[in-house]
Formats: C-alpha cells, structure tokens, sequence
C-alpha cells in the first residue's frame, strides 16, 4: 500500500509546520492536507490557522513556522527588513496569480455615475478622479481599504489611482482592514472602496453592498499573487522536506483548478477548520461575477492555481514588487536588485523538487549598470507591466 | 531625545478577551506603568492611538486586527512599530517569548528599551498564566466529559450484561487494557454500538 510512498522516512522526522490566511488561495495548502497530498509526498504538515499577515511574517521569522501561505511581496519585504526585521524568507512555489478587485460602495458608487459618460469611466478612475476634484473644501477624504501595506492589493489600487491622475496619498485615504471585516466595514460606511481578494468583492456584489469596478488581472495582466515562503535557515537544513511540501502543492494546485473538483472543494474550504463559513459564500469567489447595475459588467478575478507559468518562483516579479516598494515610499537604497530577487525568489528549488534538469533562464536580469535607474523608472511610472502580464515582462 | 523614565511609559492594551486584558492591565498598574486605554476589540484602533499616543500598544498575537498597526508605522516615524523590528541580536529570546506567548506589541521609537523589556515580560507572564488556566479548564472539563462517557457505557454494559456496576467497570477496564485503548474511546465505542442497535436508551 505504501509503495508510492518513496519518502517514507520524512514522515518520522519533525513535523513541518506551515501558516495559512483564511482565504479561498489558501485551497492548495488545505487540499494539499485533506487529500493526502503531503502524506503521499511522505511529509508530515501541520496546518496552523493565522489572524493576521503579521503574525504570520513574525512565526516564520522567529521558527515558530516554518513556512506558510504568504503575499508574493512578503519575503521580499522580510529580507529587505521593510517594516519588520530584517529576516531571510524565500520562495520557490508560488500558490497562485491573481484574484483580487476593486469594489466600491453604493453611495460612492451612485456619485461616480454623475461624473461618467460610460461604464469605461467607472472602470477606469476616471469618474473617480472627476469626483474627487468636484469635492467640496474640507469634506473628508475617500476612505479605501487594503489588506496589508506590502501587498498586491496596496500597489494595485495606488497604480489604478494614479493612472486615472488620483494621488493616493493625498486625495484618498488609505486604510488597512482584515479581509473578513471589508464587506461590513463598507456596508456600515466606514469606507467607501476597497482592493482585496476573492469572494470578498463577489460578495459585497451579491449582497448588493457594492459594485466591482474592476479586477486585479485587468489592471496588471497575470501576476502572482500568493507564494509558499518559508524561513530560509529552515529551508537549508530541511530541503528534502521543503521539495516535498513544493511537491504535495503542485498536486493539490492542480486538483483545486479541476473543474470536477468544485463541489468537493468548495465542502472542504468552508469548514470551521479553514474558511467557516457557507459554500454559498465561495461559490461566487469561483464564478464570473454578474453585473448588477447600468455601469457595471461580467467580470472574472482570474484566479489561477496550477501550470508551470502560475507555480514557477519569477524573480522578475521580485523586481516588479521592489519598484512598487520604491515608488509608494516604501523602500530606499538597495543594493542589488538583481540578487535580492535571486535570492528571495529561488528557482533553482523549484526545479530540483520536480527533478527536472534545465538551464535556468536568468533573461530577467537587469544590467548591473541600470538597476538604480530602472527602479527609479518603475517608480515613476515609466516601466509599466506588459499587458497581459509578468511572463512577457515590462513595457517601457 | 532622553530615554523615558521607567515607570512613565504609557501602554494601550488591545485584547477580545476581557478577563484576560484585565488581568493584563491590572499586573501592569502593580508594576507601576499607566495603562490608558484598554480596549476590547480594534474598531477604530488606528484613530484611538492617534489620540491617545501610547508609547507602547500590547496586542493579542491572533487578533485579525495586528494588520491594521502595521499600516501605522510606514505613515510616520511617530508611530508604534512592530517590535519585531527592535529585535536586535540581544534580545530577541524576548521577542520570541512574546510570539511564542501570543503577545504582540508596538512600539514608538526612541522609548526607553529597559522599558520595553520589562512590560514585555509582565505580559507575557500574565499571556501564559491565562493560558495554563485556560487549558486546565479545558482539561477539567474534558475529564468530565470523560466521566460521562464512562458512565453512559457502564449504565449500558449492566443494562445488557444484566451485571452490577463494578462488574460493568471491570469489564470495561478489561475491554481497554486489552485493546490498549483508553477507558474513554472504549466506552465511546460501546455507546455507539449500541446506539446502532438502538439499545442506547
């Protein structure tokens, strides 16, 4: 029976113990468990439910996890000591691309149909921008959530701002809220708007709280969005564990994007243990998110979880996420761009635990003379993502 | 700037549960420090600290609410750090401590770091002893649940077995020795046969 079961032996060692956040792109991680996925791999995972971001960067910091369901920016944020200390966290499994929105109330909402001519001034700030100009002298300023100051959800919504002229740090407020609490923070008019993942902008759609002006992948194209870090020292002396959990992840990435796995899925991440809550909350986080007012339109989050343009570490995204870093003020000097990326977002692991033999494509490397330059270009502006994405790189 | 005088640090104490904030807050005022707002859940955590500036915010480790502090410290210098971030090579078994006791804190630049250690350790003495109270309630009540249990199987064994009650204890004793199974997973077994046969009544 145990035939498959080639690493055995990992199952006597010490447990690893992995975090996760309570949201529908922590499904790998509680597949990978609930299916046997990390048993067949012949490791041995306790899954730790986490509050908070924070409480999730300071356990993989201090080894009380080893690892755990992270922003794609919080091992960078991690090694370059922003905003915590300065702690080796690295990754070579990313979780999944995409998923998150941006949703608006429905007092914000009405007023913004005054300042469009078209859905397409709704949905690209535009209206937003004609709004906020309109404001009165001395009415307080738009309140909008984001789940953490280093994540997608932060850099998201300040570039969708800013591409429509709107300084985000002067003519709106930006806020932290935890996921769970968006849809009542924006029903009880404590904020006007919010950038988080799914089902948390379907749900305030279908609860007719608010309306969804437009999805993370319209803005940046296919971005990853969640990663498997794990604290380096942990990493290098428990690789034969760590290739296994990357293992099991895989799997279970690929069992969560199978359609014919929905209803199963859906029954397992609702559990009290994982999401507590309905399945008829999460089935929206899976489906097209249907329009339901005159400036509205389908959308899709484009949540994606398996195939090896989705899981694969991309450094150049590393370097994406530390000119965002820089250009919201987050980030000062560094010293290599170049290795950081390297460094956090390990590729070379990634490969081995699929033992597949390749030359690792170092064609995102920035010239060495004009990194400095280059982040100051993201940082303006200047370097945008390619449309469609992080893998065919930047558009200048 | 001087370092803050020991005993004038003010703290702001974030904590759903209310028994244990009080106990918190109440060590804290016998060690002498002013606690000045102790609130029980994190609406408008951000606007309360901006008002009643604490150099020190002591927050439960599982609180959603941490991210909220978090977003405060990249505004302005002023602000309460994580204090992970004052984790220097010396002292970080403290800052372990607090992780591993579910204590978090956030504090303001340039406090005195004596301070900070101290505070630190009264909350994670008073973190732990509330949670070894918690898991002796836990445990109490489970051994209840226990006894229970154990009572519904022997009731059940002398119902079917038409035995006295220690005959019906030794034999469920016998049953758990011999699997080496404990007394209670026996008789959880026992009663769910029966209930199968519609003998637990």
């Amino acid at each position: 029976m145990n035939l498959m079961k080639v690493n055995a032996t990992l199952l006597h060692n010490e447990p690893v113990r992995i975090g996760f956040i309570p949201l529908i792109d922590c499904a790998p991680f509680v597949i990978a468990q609930e299916k046997g996925f990390f048993e067949d791999e012949g490791v041995n995972v306790i899954l730790s439910k986490e509050a908070s971001w924070a409480s999730i960067r300071d356990k993989v910091a201090f080894n009380v996890l080893d690892g755990a369901h992270m922003l794609a920016s919080m091992p960078i944020a991690a090694s370059l000591g922003i905003g915590t200390i300065k702690t080796a966290i690295q990754t070579s499994f990313t979780v999944s691309h995409n998923g998150n929105g941006i949703t608006v109330g429905n007092v914000l909402y009405d007023q913004l149909q005054k300042y469009s001519k078209s859905s397409e001034d709704v949905r690209n700030g535009v209206a937003l921008k004609r709004l906020i100009d309109n404001r009165e002298k001395g009415e307080p300023a738009l309140r909008f959530a984001i789940v953490y100051p280093y994540s997608s959800h932060n850099y998201q919504l300040r570039d969708w701002m800013s591409r429509a002229g709107i300084d985000s740090d002067t003519d709106v407020n930006i806020v932290v809220i935890p996921p769970v609490k968006m849809v009542d923070a924006l029903k009880s008019g404590e904020i006007d708007g919010y950038c988080v993942g799914e089902p948390w902008n379907s749900l305030a759609v279908e609860q007719g709280v608010g309306h969804m002006l437009v999805t993370g992948y319209e803005i940046w194209g296919s971005t990853p969005e969640k990663v498997f870090g794990v604290n380096s020292s942990w990493a290098e002396q428990n690789e034969p564990a760590h290739l296994a959990v990357i293992r099991a992840l895989e799997t279970a990435c690929v069992w969560v994007d199978d359609k014919r796995n929905q209803t199963e899925l859906l029954n397992i991440l609702s559990h009290p243990d994982y999401l507590n809550c309905t399945v008829g909350q999460l089935v929206y986080g899976f489906g097209a998110i249907k329009p339901k007012g005159q400036f509205d339109w389908p959308m899709n989050a484009y949540q994606r979880f398996s195939g090896r343009e989705v899981n694969q570490p991309l450094p150049s995204y590393a370097l994406w996420v530390m000119g965002q870093m820089r250009r919201w003020q987050q980030l000062g000097e560094v010293q290599s761009l170049n290795e950081v990326a390297e460094q956090v977002y390990r590729q070379d692991l990634y490969f081995k635990a699929f033992g597949v033999d390749v030359e690792i494509n170092h064609g995102w490397r920035l010239n060495k003379d004009e990194e400095s330059a280059w982040l100051n270009k993201v940082a303006n502006g200047v370097i945008r993502l390619h449309p469609d994405g992080i893998l065919k790189g930047f558009d200048e | 700037m001087p370092a803050a005088p020991e005993k004038e640090l003010t703290v702001m104490l974030v904590d759903n549960e209310p028994a244990r904030a009080a106990i918190v807050e109440q060590a804290m005022t016998d060690s002498g420090y002013r606690v000045i707002r102790r609130l029980e859940n994190a609406k408008n955590l951000t606007e309360a600290v901006n008002q009643y500036q604490p150099d020190m915010v002591i927050i439960d480790i599982e609180s959603p609410d941490r991210d909220m502090l978090e977003n405060m410290s990249r505004l302005t210098q002023d602000n309460p750090r994580p204090i992970v971030m004052f984790a220097e090579e010396d002292d970080s078994r403290h800052v372990e401590a607090a992780i591993r006791a579910g204590v978090s804190a956030y504090v303001v630049d340039g406090v005195n770091s004596g301070s900070v250690k101290a505070l630190l350790q009264v909350a994670i003495a008073r973190f732990r002893e509330f949670q070894a109270l918690r898991s002796e309630l836990e445990s109490v009540k489970s051994q209840l649940e226990d006894r229970k249990l154990i009572d519904k199987a022997k009731g059940l064994i002398m119902k079917h077995q038409q035995c006295d009650e220690p005959a019906a204890y030794k034999a469920l004793r016998k049953l758990a020795m011999d699997r080496s199974q404990r007394m209670t997973d026996v008789a959880r077994n026992i009663i769910s046969v029966m209930e199968l046969m519609g003998d637990a009544k």
